[in-house]
């Protein structure tokens, strides 16, 4: 502010409801009908939810929205996933900050590292949501009392602890990323089972950290130098898989999951599953092989002219019908296979918006440099292109998460699908649908809004160094 | 009318200092109906310097952009240090990798520091090790002058920062020809000086360049030989000395008088 703008002028309430609410006639006139109006729903919105309100459909069955119909044997599966995911988280958010601390002050940037707890105020949505279930887990009865609390505790420590990569060493900053994976991966297989087949995840990040440890500069071959690539990442699969087979301990599969967990899963595998194929659909579409081209355009828009919802029954009734004989897959399954292929092509329209947004000088100055496509591709087309992209592509996995309550349509009970088990109770056969609903419309919204809030940082942050 | 209206290009005057690293000959490029460049004709020599000037439109450009096939050209063929353009994929990247670019607008990887802009490709296409390639980069800032910006990104500098790391980029890939696409006319007056002189400096240290450039004073200082172009033609090539104190063409002499 310069030192000639005088000073803002006191503002008393008075003047404020003169300037904003009676400004004119007509704008005074709204304000009288509209003002009582406000107050009255509010004051019905506050006594339904404070005195009216039959919470106890929530309260009651609190961990049956959590976990729906998941085997009540086996939830240590599921807080012990959610301490490793919270160690996973921390790893992550310490590895994060450390590195771009390095950045910043390598590119001569002042930069202050956030502690954990900005993270959670700005997850903040989040911690409401959970403080909700706190509170309503403290008022159910006292048997319950010390569980969430120490779920909720513990989880702080683990991502706590998990926080304390930023102290890695600068050379052994990368390990960070790998843990926080790693964790990722044992931490969802800590309910999905360590059997024998689920050795593929862990075997393609330590497939992917073999490719790019091997130390191949130094030969001129490229037949070497892809030899000795191939064989370095054999060498890791079969351990992974070794280790895999050893162990050989079945969890407890998909299609036994429900409630908010099986939403937050579903989710979570739809995305992590949907970004590498819309990002091979955009690159196809673009492709200068026509017949590549022509399918990938098919199929994005055949996709993207049907609602998600009829691919839904689609992938339940007729999927079978297409997959070789014999072959039987769960509800969830078709489910999440249908939620991947809807969004990869949205994903991918996305992805185009952002490859040709890109200035084609950036391409040129690759070619120039004598690189080949796929590197130029790699190195400077597509981190440029995604970063650009953050906002639409966080908006689709929002829709995404959101949409995944559709499954409840198809007779899949997740977080919203649970209703129909609490509704069927006696206590509540004909009550308190509006309390079930609010509280599912509160949970999608704490998670969805977090996401938004995540996207809006990450992409302020890519840009500041431009 | 192609033959009669460039009757200099291989008179004594013009011949290549060493012994020609570039070849065009007879080239011909179209975009639609448009011809953007008629008939060319010309040898670059090894170590030598050459500065190509005419009125916007008259494919300065298009020609050294067909030299790393950043365009490709219709007829005729080109030739760069033994290896013609062809459609073959391995050609051209082989002659890309002999060749370093400057542009107009720099075209830096803005996601990327300065350093790892200037290592990206010594590592992604010649398979230097990390350590190799750094070094070879500070050493290449420190002759463009700016070594202590290593570690920042291009959005940090100014412009005539960004275009002596451009060069540096393109150096890192040890070219034996040197293109520069009106390399200051994106700059602002007080930065053109300084980006100059890291290509006078390349220039008087023996590297074979061709500089699309309006920057008179440049052409005078360096150019072993000035080519004006115009509609696509070479309509008259020079020693310095000949083009600027007697033109023999209508058109040079036209462009010139606009310009000095």
């Amino acid at each position: 502010m310069t030192t000639t703008a005088p000073a803002p002028p006191q503002q008393t309430p008075v003047d404020w409801v003169r300037k904003n609410l009676f400004k004119n006639w007509w704008s005074g006139l709204i304000s009288v009908i509209l003002v009582p109006l406000i107050g009255y729903m509010a004051y019905r919105s506050l006594r339904f939810f404070f005195v009216t309100g039959q919470w106890d459909a929530v309260r009651v069955n609190l961990k049956l929205f959590m976990k729906g119909t998941f085997p009540n044997m086996q939830i240590w599966r599921l807080i012990a996933q959610m301490m490793i995911f919270a160690l996973a988280f921390g790893i992550g958010v310490g590895t994060n900050s450390a590195a771009s601390q390095d950045r910043a002050e390598d590119a001569g940037l002042g930069y202050e590292r956030g502690s954990i707890l900005q993270t959670l105020a700005r997850m903040w949505s989040l911690v409401a949501f959970i403080s909700l279930l706190l509170f309503f887990a403290t008022t159910d009865d006292v048997g319950n009392f010390i569980n969430p609390f120490l779920v909720v505790g513990g989880a702080l420590v683990m991502a706590a602890i998990g926080y304390q990569a930023h102290r890695f060493p600068r050379r052994i900053r990368n390990v960070g990323w790998l843990l926080t994976a790693t964790f990722l991966v044992i931490g969802f297989q800590v309910v999905s089972g360590f059997d024998a087949g689920g050795w593929v995840p862990l075997a393609i990040i330590f497939g992917g950290v073999a490719y790019g440890a091997v130390p191949v500069e130094r030969f001129d071959s490229a037949w070497l130098r892809f030899a000795l690539r191939l064989i370095a990442i054999a060498v890791v699969v079969l351990i992974v898989q070794a280790v895999y087979r050893a162990v050989d301990s079945p969890g407890i599969g998909w299609d036994k999951w429900s409630g908010l967990h099986l939403t937050l899963m579903v989710s979570a595998i739809a995305i992590v599953l949907a970004f590498p194929l819309g990002l091979l659909l955009a690159l196809a579409r673009r492709s200068t092989l026509p017949a590549l081209r022509i399918m990938a355009t098919v199929y994005i828009e055949v996709i993207r002219g049907v609602p998600l919802i009829t691919l839904l029954f689609m992938g339940q009734f007729i999927l079978g019908f297409l997959l070789p004989g014999g072959t039987v897959l769960s509800a969830i399954t078709r489910a999440i296979a249908v939620m991947t292929l809807f969004s990869a092509a949205y994903i991918a329209e996305i992805v185009r918006g952002g490859l040709q947004a890109l200035d084609k000088g950036q391409n040129e100055a690759g070619q120039a440099l004598g690189m080949a496509p796929p590197p130029i591709m790699r190195r400077i087309i597509l981190p440029q292109a995604l970063t650009a992209v953050i906002p639409a592509m966080v908006g689709q996995f929002i829709s995404l998460f959101k949409d995944s309550s559709l499954l409840s349509i198809i007779a899949i009970l997740e977080f919203l699908g649970v209703r129909k088990i609490i509704h069927a109770q006696a206590d509540f056969r004909s009550v308190a649908f509006a309390e079930t609903l609010i509280f599912v419309a509160i949970g999608y919204w704490a998670f969805a809004f977090a996401m938004s809030r995540e996207s809006q940082r990450l992409e302020r942050r890519l840009r500041v160094t431009r | 009318m192609t033959t009669e209206h460039n009757p200099q290009i291989f008179s004594d005057a013009t011949k290549a200092k060493g012994e020609a690293i570039i070849e065009l000959t007879d080239v011909d490029k179209f975009f639609g109906d448009f011809q953007a460049l008629a008939d060319i004709n010309m040898n670059v020599g090894l170590q030598e310097v050459i500065v190509v000037i005419g009125p916007s439109g008259s494919g300065k450009s298009t020609l050294i952009r067909c030299i790393n096939r950043l365009e490709k050209h219709d007829r005729g063929r080109i030739v760069v240090d033994g290896i013609e353009l062809s459609d073959d994929i391995k050609n051209i990247q082989e002659i890309r990798r002999e060749t370093g670019m400057v542009f107009q607008s720099f075209n830096l990887f803005p996601h990327l520091t300065v350093i790892d802009n200037i290592t990206l490709a010594p590592r992604q296409v010649r398979h230097e090790s990390k350590k190799d390639a750094e070094d070879n980069a500070m050493a290449l800032l420190e002759r463009v002058g700016i070594p202590e910006q290593a570690r920042k990104f291009p959005g940090q500098l100014s412009g005539g920062q960004q275009q002596r790391v451009a060069i540096a980029r393109s150096l890192a890939m040890k070219p034996k020809v040197m293109l520069f696409d009106e390399p200051t006319s994106a700059l602002d007056p007080e930065m053109i000086k300084e980006v100059l002189d890291v290509m006078i400096e390349l220039a008087e240290g023996g590297m074979t360049m061709i500089v699309v450039t309006h920057e008179m004073g440049f052409a005078r200082a360096v150019a072993d030989r000035v080519v004006f172009m115009a509609d696509g033609y070479i309509v008259e090539v020079g020693t310095p000395e000949h083009f600027f104190t007697n033109p023999q063409e209508e058109r040079t002499k036209l462009f010139l008088s606009q310009i000095l």
